[in-house]
């Protein structure tokens, strides 16, 4: 960004509060002019300087994100004794947790409550989807409830871009990746990339479907004509070129971008990365385990990623355009029972069992939660609006408790009774969990100190 | 700096101080003070060298712990009552002073959530104690006031092995005292590495140039310095000066101890010319045409052309169409166009900007039929139209004093809003032809009717009383029947003695010629974030004044000054200079200049994107209509902000897959009827491509080397025509195509 250190509101990092390493960090703002080994000088040494944080409780995070906000009643907050214009069509059925039921569509997730963590008492007031989709994603309240919030660079970024800022992957590797669609509404929801943190924190975005037979990667795969060999023909012919001209010797500038040429050139030859990114090596049942679905194989892709050492996924459930599939204003019944909670019931207990065979699930956080939950009370077209008064977010591995129920829902599932939580508490979890104090500041663009996240759900982690 | 600087602080006497004034210093060991304590002057401006009342403590909008204090002391009368008044009483005990909740936790003898601010028996802790056991009163009125602070040096030099200043802070009182509060003053560095003690003294390494904001209740100066190396054996090398812009800059980087890089070569001096002006890259015959001039003055010529061609004001036209947001959803496609070819006509008229600026400010009408009216369409808010003006125009960043006085500024609350209030008349009709997206409240269809209405009100959020008009930094609002404030606001910001507007317009100037402005960020122009040589900012601004506030003289005045003409190369001397033009500085080509030249270089379009393929990039009138991926990926604005720095010019990873595997780069280099088949059908043999591939990519010859290198690996490889790809490729992806130097 193109900043330098401002002065606005600056006795916040002369206060004491603030350590040695968010000075520095400003300096990583401050990056014009500074050519980028210097910036990332400067964020290696603001990482070195990061003295006491938190003990890591995972390695990577998962975070499979319900666009158009899931019914909290018709999957893990079930109100079989609610009021009668708010019950629904489904029963609850027993999971193998003593007393927690989930929806009787859900009989596979049924089977391994014991490896999750539920939170029932998420809360807030944004009412149209951007808002709150850029709310659930950054664990920062959007500034309105603009059904068309503009995606602004004042607005706070991604859990990933964050992480990646603050406790990067290594260099063959991406920190951050989200897939497979730049979720919207009318104007794409804000806080998917990097924002004021810059560019180069953005995700490496897959907008291709990876349940489809030719799914490749544009970033990853050669151009057509183009064979590994001509690759490295043409990193010959470049580096020849640009030793010629002698710049990179002389001018920061250049060197700059010669890191991110390096570091892509480093990922396309990645054997790591590229099998990672190819779901022909896993077993048909495994794919067919995960569900033949964009989300399912998304969601297998997220976890070929993990144990590649990506750092944060973002795995997007909407449409295939980024459109809101858990939307369900009409007919809320016959899309749950059909279509989505099916999907769900095939995919993630698949991924939680699937990380826990590999040993991967104690160092990998998942997280599920849409941007709201749905009215009680059934509309006229037997569907649910939104209700960001009350919903549901599940929690696993990385350190979570297993088989815990936090917070509690009125009868109606209308309004948290104990433990109110908002996503600024899922961000503070999130960040938590990866060993980041959410306390620790960056800088926005008026420079003001923001801290990451709030407040952890303590109670969450084992 | 640490805030426990119990012990390092020394007390130091009050200088002079007239015989009715209440007004000690801290206790200090030599001369124990006798007069009564001010809370106005020694409480409050204790209370902030301690923190208690900066933003990230009690005085955060939601203050902290049960404690709301005004933020940094901006509001000492609410804060008296709150420390005497709220609190059941407890903050401040007249009885029993050592049991006010103020001192005990600010010592933290009580559970304090920012621990101890000092400690007991520090000279905080007295002062407060003793204020508090003289019965905790408020200045009476009758008590001189501070009139304004005076900090010194304003603006030093520091020469390495010196590493410290010492900062002197005198409160200068309505009675015409004086008085020393240095120790009393609250220091804010512009640059985070440098150190300020609460004595004033900072300490920096050579090669930081900072101000350092002093503050002091309610009241600020600023004081300017710049670190500098000592370079054993440095001596000023006479150098040629073009003109006058040499002259300045030479003084500001002698007394820097800089010396400047050298001229630069023609071959790069052309290819800067070219970028920096029209936003393109010449072509192989134009950089020929000028490589092989022989006349002495082909540099004030080529520069002389540029200005001329219609390029130069399409690229203005570009720059402005972002600072102005100009984007099809809010303006409708027909008002953007219209707004678009009325900044264009503009430039290519030559109308000076004092007049653009002054056609914008006071349009009315049409949106369709008088295009500037779509200042007023794009921004609807008198709110934001007096921070989106000052941004623009002034150069100023106002929105910190949004919610509370600017914090390093003489911004306060109230000329945010009596800014703003010049706008609260502006009436808007719109013929509203609907929205494609219902939802969507900023799409405007139909022409829209701006005019000035009767009567327009804005608030102050903190008295919720209606705010007079007023120019900035007068003393008396506006008369209630001014026909329309914004005239009188635009008089005012065009005068010739405008301390800002020039300024603010040079500096755009400087900035799309040097990479970065005299004042970085451009649009921030503040006394404590000063310019790297406010000579010349100061002078380019009276010249740009005298000259009818014309680009094009400044343009010129600058590119052919030889600051403009150095190379990128550092010297001795220059390594780390990223701030005082002693050397260019590179940057990557933005979005629609990148994209221009590749255009230009592979002679194809692709035909997946959606612009029209024969439309250049810098021209795409709706950058959100054909919202190219390539272009965003390369920072192209989205144009919701009127920072400059929302075109964002980092670079990154997304952006090395685009040009080293990225479906764009590779289908245009590979469509049969570009430029490698262009020339393989010709047949232009390998020495004549490998030469026309240099020249439209770099602007120069490839030396004998590189011809060789290319020439034997062509050689080398059974494809001709994959081969000759590969060569182009590499020169797309080198740095000295991706970067202007």
């Amino acid at each position: 960004m193109k900043e330098t250190h401002g002065v606005a509101c600056p006795d916040f990092w002369r206060s004491r509060a603030l350590s040695r390493r968010e000075v520095l960090s400003v300096g990583v703002l401050g990056g014009v002019g500074l050519g980028l080994p210097a910036l990332l000088a400067q964020e290696a040494a603001a990482r070195a300087h990061a003295g006491a944080r938190p003990r890591a409780t995972a390695k990577s995070v998962i975070l499979l994100y319900q666009w158009g906000g899931p019914s909290h009643l018709e999957s893990f907050d079930m109100k079989p004794d609610g009021p009668e214009d708010s019950r629904g069509e489904f029963r609850p059925m027993a999971s193998n947790v003593d007393g927690i039921q989930v929806c009787e569509h859900l009989p596979r997730m049924a089977k391994v409550m014991d490896r999750v963590s539920l939170v029932r008492s998420f809360t807030h007031k944004f009412r149209n989807h951007n808002p709150p989709g850029y709310y659930g994603l950054t664990g920062h309240a959007p500034p309105s409830d603009d059904q068309r919030l503009r995606d602004t660079p004042d607005l706070f970024p991604h859990y990933g871009a964050v992480v990646d800022h603050l406790a990067p992957a290594p260099k063959e590797i991406p920190t951050f990746v989200s897939m497979p669609a730049v979720i919207h509404d009318g104007s794409a929801v804000p806080g998917q990339h990097g924002s004021f943190l810059g560019k180069r924190h953005d995700p490496l975005l897959i907008l291709q479907d990876p349940n489809s037979s030719d799914f490749r990667l544009p970033e990853l795969s050669l151009p057509g004509g183009v064979t590994a060999t001509r690759l490295q023909d043409r990193r010959a012919l470049l580096s020849d070129l640009d030793r010629e001209a002698g710049l990179m010797e002389r001018l920061g500038a250049a060197r700059g971008l010669d890191v991110h040429h390096q570091r892509a050139f480093a990922m396309l030859s990645s054997p790591k990365l590229r099998e990672a990114f190819d779901l022909s090596r896993e077993p048909e049942g495994t794919r067919d385990g995960y569900g033949r679905t964009m989300f399912g194989q998304c969601t297998l892709l997220a976890r070929r990623l993990v144990e590649a050492g990506v750092r944060l996924v973002t795995v997007y459930y909407c449409r295939p355009s980024g459109g809101f599939i858990w939307d369900t204003h009409k007919d809320n019944f016959p899309e749950l029972k059909s279509t989505l909670l099916p999907t769900t019931d095939r995919t993630l207990p698949t991924l939680l069992l699937d990380l826990e065979q590999r040993g991967l699930l104690n160092d990998t956080l998942v997280i599920w939660t849409g941007e709201f939950g749905r009215t009680p009370k059934i509309n006229k077209d037997a569907g649910r609006d939104h209700w960001p008064e009350c919903y549901t977010a599940l929690f696993a591995g990385g350190g979570m408790k297993r088989g815990f129920v936090y917070g509690a829902s009125d009868s109606a599932g209308a309004y948290p009774t104990e433990n109110p939580v908002r996503p600024d508490n899922l961000a503070g979890t999130l960040y938590r969990a990866v060993g980041l104090d959410p306390a620790t500041h960056v800088y926005d663009l008026q420079k003001r100190p923001i801290a990451i996240g709030g407040d952890p759900i303590h109670e969450l982690f084992a | 700096m640490t805030v426990r600087w119990v012990g390092i602080l020394l007390g130091v006497a009050a200088t002079t101080s007239s015989p009715g004034h209440a007004s000690p210093t801290l206790p200090s060991r030599t001369s124990p003070p006798e007069r009564p304590v001010s809370f106005l002057y020694d409480v409050m401006p204790t209370l902030s060298r301690a923190g208690c009342n900066q933003g990230s403590c009690h005085g955060n909008s939601e203050g902290r712990g049960g404690l709301k204090l005004s933020l940094r002391g901006d509001i000492p009368e609410a804060d008296y009552l709150l420390f005497t008044r709220a609190g059941g009483g407890r903050r401040v005990d007249r009885s029993e002073p050592g049991r006010s909740l103020i001192l005990l936790k600010g010592a933290a003898l009580l559970a304090h959530g920012g621990g101890a601010r000092f400690s007991t028996g520090s000279p905080e802790f007295r002062v407060i104690a003793r204020w508090i056991a003289e019965g905790a009163r408020f200045d009476p009125a009758v008590a001189p006031q501070l009139v304004r602070i005076e900090a010194t040096p304003r603006e030093q030099v520091v020469m390495a092995p010196v590493t410290r200043a010492q900062i002197r802070a005198t409160a200068l009182f309505s009675d015409g005292s004086r008085r020393d509060v240095t120790h009393l003053a609250f220091y804010n560095p512009g640059d985070p590495r440098v150190e300020v003690t609460p004595g004033g003294l900072v300490q920096a390494r050579p090669g930081l140039d900072t101000a350092v904001l002093v503050r002091y209740a309610g009241e600020m100066a600023s004081v300017r310095l710049t670190f500098v190396e000592k370079r054993t054996g440095y001596a000023w090398r006479p150098v040629p000066a073009a003109n006058w812009v040499d002259d300045l800059q030479y003084a500001r980087l002698r007394e820097l101890r800089l010396l400047p890089s050298p001229l630069t070569t023609d071959v790069e001096f052309v290819r800067r010319a070219y970028l920096d002006t029209l936003g393109l890259l010449p072509t192989p015959d134009e950089a020929r045409a000028f490589q092989t001039d022989p006349r002495p003055d082909r540099r004030a010529r080529l520069i002389d052309a540029l200005l001329e061609r219609p390029e130069f004001d399409e690229n203005w036209t570009l720059k402005w169409s972002d600072l102005l947001r100009l984007e099809e959803r809010t303006l409708d496609p027909r008002g953007n166009l219209a707004y678009r070819d009325w900044i264009r006509v503009g430039f290519a008229s030559r109308k000076p900007m004092d007049q653009f600026a002054r056609e914008l400010l006071t349009a009315t009408g049409s949106t369709y039929l008088n295009p500037p009216a779509n200042y007023y369409r794009r921004t609807r808010d008198p709110i934001e139209l007096g921070e989106t003006t000052a941004q623009i125009f002034l150069g100023s960043r106002l929105l910190c004093a949004k919610c509370h006085n600017h914090p390093t500024e003489r911004w306060k609350q109230d000329d945010y809003y009596a800014i703003a209030a010049l706008f609260a008349r502006v009436d808007r009709k719109l013929d509203d032809r609907g929205r494609r997206d219902r939802f969507d409240k900023h799409e405007r269809n139909g022409e829209e009717e701006i005019s000035v209405a009767a009567t327009g009100r804005v608030e102050h959020p903190r008295t919720g009383q209606a705010v007079a008009p007023r120019l900035p930094f007068a003393l008396e609002p506006l008369a209630a029947d001014t026909p329309d404030p914004r005239v009188r606001f635009a008089e005012w910001l065009t005068a010739p003695d405008n301390p800002f507007f020039a300024r603010a317009m040079v500096n755009r100037i400087w900035q799309a010629l040097f990479t970065r402005g005299l004042v970085d960020p451009v649009d921030d122009l503040r006394d404590s974030n000063p310019a790297s040589n406010p000579k010349l900012l100061d002078a380019l601004a009276r010249d740009f004044a005298r000259a009818g506030f014309d680009l094009r003289h400044t343009v010129r005045l600058l590119m052919n000054s030889r600051t403009y003409q150095l190379s990128a190369e550092p010297n001795g001397t220059n390594r780390d200079d990223e701030r005082f033009f002693s050397r260019a500085l590179p940057q990557r080509l933005p979005a629609e200049t990148l994209l221009d030249a590749i255009t230009q270089i592979t002679e194809a379009t692709d035909r997946a994107g959606r612009q029209p393929a024969h439309v250049r990039a810098a021209l795409l009138p709706a950058v959100n209509k054909y919202r190219h991926p390539f272009l965003k990926l390369f920072g192209q604005p989205a144009r919701e902000s009127v920072c400059a720095c929302e075109r964002n010019d980092d670079t990154t990873l997304g952006q090395a897959f685009a040009l080293i595997s990225g479906d764009l780069l590779a289908g245009r280099l590979a469509q049969p009827d570009n430029r490698v088949g262009r020339l393989m059908r010709a047949g232009r043999s390998d020495t004549e491509i490998v030469q026309d591939f240099y020249l439209s990519a770099v602007a120069r010859e490839p030396s004998s080397g590189e011809r060789e290198r290319a020439l034997s690996y062509l050689a080398g490889k059974p494809d001709r025509r994959a081969a000759l790809e590969d060569l182009l490729w590499a020169l797309l992806n080198s740095k000295e195509f991706l970067l202007r130097r």
